[in-house]
């Protein structure tokens, strides 16, 4: 089932920033469509700036869309009356990446996940200590540090708390802005156990945001990429790995490190040359030519529509001829 | 003779009234054009090591052994000594380029800066040198950016300044401690790919600290992998991937997504902190491998064949290949 859409979602930011060839505004998310569904996990990639973090304070509507808008199970979020929004925002909940940020210093991890559920009457005041610890253990914690503060906890402890404050509300959509990408190694190893536990025992919908393709292709069902503000390649996550059509999206795959045999001491030549354009000065045409190899006649000139071709959407002239 | 010669090296700090050891008996060197990896968790010791071969440790900290470069020892060389081999023969490239940039004078001038004070250049010269150092190390546009200060760089450029600097008195060892762990993968590659010019066109020896297994495979030639101030294992790169003798190692490519649908495996628990460390082996309270015997005395680092090195007592009886 659909849980959450998105269509033809826009942010566009204003600066003073104006010049030449500029007209002042960040076009942080430039009309992107996607769905979440029931029991499935959608992954945006793409590298730093290209709107992932924006799309995910569009979804939970802590930010107003410049244009489109956010569907949830049906209803266009935009027309929520007050009980509606209430209802949406314990539905809807959030992981970001820096633990610590994200919790509350003052406050105990008991009082951080029964605040949520006080708020949501979601259980008796006899009831709390029991529910607050039976959360905890879903994300493997011990009751014994209901009274403790953040500070007396690693990172990984830290997100495990954040994990358990979100599920607290018994949430339809969870949406993870890079929730590994703060932690070493083995603690990124349980947390995606933890994460992949819960997406076999429960029925919830992630957005999941990440730079790091390995986590994705591991753990997500469908990809969007990113790139500049637009979504370049949207495909099964098998499909996507198994064969890239975006040349960006190659490009990303070749210039992850890797652990594979062939690979040890054989460092390649950097894929790709270039910076990312600011979103202030999104190319003409496709916004990816100045940096791609592929480019032929059209690509400086005519903006590539995102179109089905090989079971998936791409935005490439390759791939559809305009 | 290898370049660097670290022998027994153990540093710690001083609290009040009693000494920390945070990494210990470390013996490692460094052949000339060679890229040697440092890999392990957050607070392992691995920033602490670098600060110590560069004579820059904290106030409170102190340093035992010998690190012998090119003949001197440089634990026992003077302040004015060492400031002479700093940024000369022996420079570092840090994370965050932010931070160790001035913010208020022109990339340019920080480059000259160096030639300025290590080879008495005057400013007119050390500027000309700095824009051929910018080229060398491939910004676009280097008479340009010479102009520019810091905050109109991107973070792939910055890091490309921070490089130039380095480099810029033709030094024989750079100290990378993360250079691109703030940077997206792409401009990642782009980086490795300069150090490893540097290497082969130079004759630099590099030590590149980093967390991505990633990174270590493609990138060096030999590695160390650091725990809890311990080296637990050092090879040849290729062996420590496809023949690694100990449980950490293990478990750190355990934790990696490798196949989708296979569950990881990684280290559970957390690193303990260095005045709570476990009897006995430093890792026993994590390891899968523990043995009552592994509690009561720390192991030995044994060279396990020719050039590998281990730190464990089981390292001759586990079947390593699962
Ligand atoms: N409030 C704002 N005002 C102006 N520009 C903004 C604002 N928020 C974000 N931006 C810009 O929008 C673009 C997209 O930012 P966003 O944070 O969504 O990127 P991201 O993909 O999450 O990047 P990262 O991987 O670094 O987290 C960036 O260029 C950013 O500078
Ligand atoms: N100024 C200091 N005073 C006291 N202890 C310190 C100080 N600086 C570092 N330490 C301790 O020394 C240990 C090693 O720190 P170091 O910065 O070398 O770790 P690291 O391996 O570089 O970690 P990371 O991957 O997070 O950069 C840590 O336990 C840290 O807490
Ligand atoms: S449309 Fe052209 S420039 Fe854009 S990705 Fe495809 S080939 Fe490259
Ligand atoms: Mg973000
Ligand atoms: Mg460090």
């Amino acid at each position: 089932m659909e849980v959450l859409k998105a269509i033809s979602l826009r942010k566009y930011f204003k600066t003073r920033k104006k010049s030449r060839g500029s007209d002042g505004l960040v076009r942080a998310v430039d009309g992107i469509d996607f769905s979440l569904h029931e029991d499935s996990i959608f992954a945006l990639v793409g590298e730093s700036g290209c709107g992932k973090s924006t799309v995910a304070r569009l979804v939970l509507k802590l930010l107003k869309p410049t244009s489109g808008s956010i569907q949830f199970k049906g209803h266009d979020t935009i027309e929520f009356d007050k009980r509606a929004l209430k209802r949406f925002r314990k539905s809807v909940q959030i992981i970001f990446q820096d633990p610590f940020a994200s919790l509350n210093p003052r406050r105990t991890v008991y009082n951080t996940i029964a605040e949520p559920l006080k708020i949501h009457n979601l259980a008796t005041r006899s009831g709390m200590k029991d529910a607050v610890s039976e959360i905890l253990g879903k994300v493997g914690l011990r009751p014994d540090i209901l009274n403790r503060y953040p500070h007396e906890f690693s990172g990984g402890q830290r997100q495990r708390i954040c994990i358990a404050r979100a599920l607290a509300v018994s949430p339809e959509v969870i949406v993870a802005d890079e929730p590994l990408s703060a932690l070493d190694v083995s603690i990124q190893g349980q947390i995606i156990n933890l994460l992949t536990d819960l997406k076999n025992e429960t029925h919830i919908a992630f957005l999941f945001i990440s730079h790091d393709l390995k986590v994705v292709h591991y753990f997500s069902d469908t990809v969007g990429v990113m790139y500049l503000g637009k979504i370049v390649e949207y495909a099964k996550t098998e499909d996507l790995f198994e064969k890239p059509l975006h040349p960006y999206t190659v490009v990303l795959m070749e210039s992850a490190p890797n652990v594979e045999p062939e690979r040890y001491g054989k460092m390649h030549s950097a894929p790709l040359k270039g910076e990312v354009p600011s979103p202030l000065e999104i190319p003409l045409g496709c916004p990816f030519h100045p940096r791609c190899s592929k480019k032929f006649d059209p690509c400086d000139r005519i903006v590539p529509e995102l179109q089905a071709s090989q079971g998936r959407l791409v935005s490439c002239h390759l791939w559809n001829p305009y | 003779m290898p370049l660097l010669d670290v022998r027994d090296l153990t540093i710690g700090f001083t609290s009040a009234d009693h000494r920390v050891p945070v990494v210990s008996n470390l013996n490692f060197s460094i052949e000339e054009s060679e890229i040697f990896g440092l890999v392990g968790e957050s607070g392992c010791g691995k920033s602490i090591t670098a600060l110590s071969i560069l004579g820059i440790l904290p106030q409170n900290a102190y340093a035992q052994g010998t690190i012998i470069f090119k003949d001197t020892n440089l634990i026992e060389l003077d302040p004015e000594s060492m400031r002479k081999i700093r940024g000369n023969e022996i420079s570092m490239i840090f994370q965050e380029p932010m931070t160790s940039l001035n913010p208020v004078l022109t990339v340019g001038y920080q480059i000259a800066e160096v030639l300025m004070t290590h080879r008495g250049m005057k400013k007119k010269a050390a500027m000309d040198r700095a824009v051929d150092l910018l080229g060398a190390v491939q910004m676009p546009s280097p008479e340009i950016r010479l102009k520019e200060y810091p905050h109109q760089l991107s973070g792939g450029m910055r890091q490309r300044v921070m490089i130039a600097m380095a480099v810029a008195c033709s030094p024989s060892l750079v100290i990378a401690d993360e250079p691109t762990t703030a940077l997206d993968v792409t401009i990642q590659a782009q980086i490795l790919e300069l150090l490893h010019s540097l290497r082969q066109e130079r004759n630099v020896s590099i030590l590149l600290i980093t967390h991505d297994l990633g990174i270590i495979a493609e990138n060096t030639s030999r590695v160390a992998i650091m725990y809890a101030g311990r080296f637990m294992e050092m090879a040849v790169t290729e062996a420590i991937f496809s023949n690694t003798k100990h449980p950490y190692t293990k478990g750190l490519l355990e934790s990696l997504p490798i196949e989708k649908g296979v569950p990881l495996n990684p280290i559970p628990g957390f690193v303990p902190r260095a005045d709570e460390l476990p009897s006995g082996c430093r890792f026993s309270d994590r390891c899968s491998y523990v043995i009552d015997r592994c509690r009561v005395m720390e192991p030995e680092f044994i060279e396990v064949s020719s050039g590998h090195f281990s730190r464990c007592i089981r390292t001759e009886e586990i079947a390593w290949k699962s």
